[in-house]
């Protein structure tokens, strides 16, 4: 009779416990979740900044440097194929981001190849819009450099939530999966230069 | 063998310590501590300029609630200008948390070897009243011009005008928690030489004619005059307290996303 009780106590504070450690654990796993999401949603507000930018770069470009169709062109395409990168926030994992950052990459080189060869107008340097417009763009580059580095940090203290053990049971319990990274891409992690 | 083996440790401890040393120092200024506006890490304002500065920045901190932040420095450690200033904002977290309005001007100066540098990193909250194309314009426009004169002191104070008007008209709230504690401060430091005088005015009655100068021979009594002589002009610059008493009530909690412009010369 006595022991049955106390095998019942035991067995429900075993219970209570367990059911603690996994609330716990498993709301600390949703919240930093929220906070890789909220992250993502911020590199992906300051990609569409510079995306919403370039029109009126290559239209500006253009009125000085008609003949550089090729460069401009190419800005354009890139603009349009990174654009239709879509990732499922809810999602990032690992592949996604290098995709993501491929097409984003290939827009920095084809904007970073405009900048330059607006080096040789010295009348397009001269004009009060275009260089409002550059400095947007330096600004959204830093931005951008910003909101990867958020991203990454959120990112890297999930990964770490949901790999350290015991708490990795009720990750692979609940279905937390691994998030991805932004790495440094040759060429695209530099911004494009522009020296006055 | 085994006491090589353990100087070989010993060694590669030491230099992981070495390295994580030289890893520290290469990072951003640490906040600094006091709180203050004005950090010249470079030395390129005389400590009036400094405090001149510094005054009117907090003055404008207590009316609006906007921090700028003035921080100098011998070099960038290697950074961007503008991600070593975005990491200053983030990590000393300048602006409020509730507006995220902090503004970080940060300076190094032209040497013989390499360009002068400045960049103006902008808080999330600011970003509307002061969009990249105006940072980047009061930059050429209004600091760079002294710069290039040597005259760092007018070009950073010229700059800090600009910005505060422009800063002013986004976010204007009086920092009225600050000004509470600051008044509840004052109230028990009051209090407490309050209590010091009529501590003292027992004393003195009950150690009838222990003598005003020869303080020496009572080790409790003497004691208790040392606050006290130091404690009242502390408490006469609570009274005046608008021009030093004030003071920086110190950084606030708010968030850079890389907003600004910066420029070379």
């Amino acid at each position: 009779m006595k022991k049955g009780l106390i095998i019942a106590i035991v067995a429900a504070a075993v219970l209570l416990g367990g059911f603690l450690w996994i609330k716990g654990t498993y709301n600390r796993m949703v919240t930093a979740d929220e906070g890789v999401s909220a992250a993502w949603a911020q590199v992906e507000n300051v990609y569409q900044r510079r995306a919403d930018l370039i029109p009126n770069l290559v239209a500006t470009v253009k009125g000085y440097a008609a003949h550089e169709a090729t460069t401009l062109e190419e800005v354009t395409a890139a603009r349009a194929r990174a654009t239709q990168v879509v990732v499922d926030p809810s999602d990032l994992e690992p592949e996604d981001i290098a995709r993501f950052n491929k097409a984003q990459g290939e827009l920095s080189s084809a904007l970073g190849r405009l900048l330059m060869i607006t080096e040789n107008y010295p009348d397009l340097k001269a004009n009060q819009n275009f260089r409002d417009l550059q400095a947007q763009l330096e600004g959204t580059e830093n931005r951008i450099a910003t909101e990867r580095m958020k991203f990454n940090e959120a990112a890297r203290s999930y990964n770490t939530l949901i790999r350290r053990f015991p708490d990795n049971i009720i990750a692979s319990m609940f279905d937390f999966e691994k998030k991805g990274y932004f790495e440094a891409q040759e060429g695209a992690e530099t911004a494009p230069k522009v020296e006055f | 063998m085994m006491k090589r083996i353990s100087t070989i440790y010993r060694t590669v401890a030491l230099m992981i310590i070495g390295a994580a040393f030289i890893l520290e120092a290469a990072a951003t200024p640490a906040r600094p501590e006091p709180p203050r506006l004005v950090n010249d890490f470079a030395g390129l304002f005389s400590d009036r300029q400094t405090a001149l500065l510094e005054n009117e920045l907090v003055a404008f901190d207590d009316t609006t609630s906007n921090q700028i932040t003035v921080v100098t420095v011998k070099s960038l450690e290697g950074y961007d200008a503008a991600e070593y200033a975005t990491r200053i904002g983030l990590e000393w977290q300048v602006g409020s948390e509730k507006f995220d309005n902090g503004v970080v001007m940060l300076v190094k100066p032209k040497t013989a070897f390499s360009d002068g540098e400045i960049f103006i990193a902008v808080g999330y909250g600011l970003e509307g009243a002061i969009p990249d194309a105006y940072a980047k314009r009061i930059i050429e426009e209004v600091i760079i011009p002294h710069f290039r004169e040597g005259d760092y002191f007018e070009g950073v104070a010229a700059g800090c005008d600009v910005l505060m008007k422009l800063a002013s008209g986004e976010i204007s709230e009086l920092r009225e928690d600050d000004d509470e504690a600051g008044l509840i401060a004052g109230i028990v430091a009051i209090s407490i030489i309050c209590i010091l005088v009529f501590v003292i005015l027992l004393a003195h009655e009950n150690g009838k004619g222990g003598g005003h100068g020869g303080n020496g021979g009572s080790g409790g009594r003497g004691v208790y005059t040392g606050p006290i002589i130091i404690g009242r002009p502390g408490g006469g610059s609570f009274g005046g307290g608008s021009s030093f008493g004030g003071g920086f009530g110190g950084f606030g909690g708010g968030s850079f996303g890389g907003g600004g412009a910066g420029g070379r010369w």
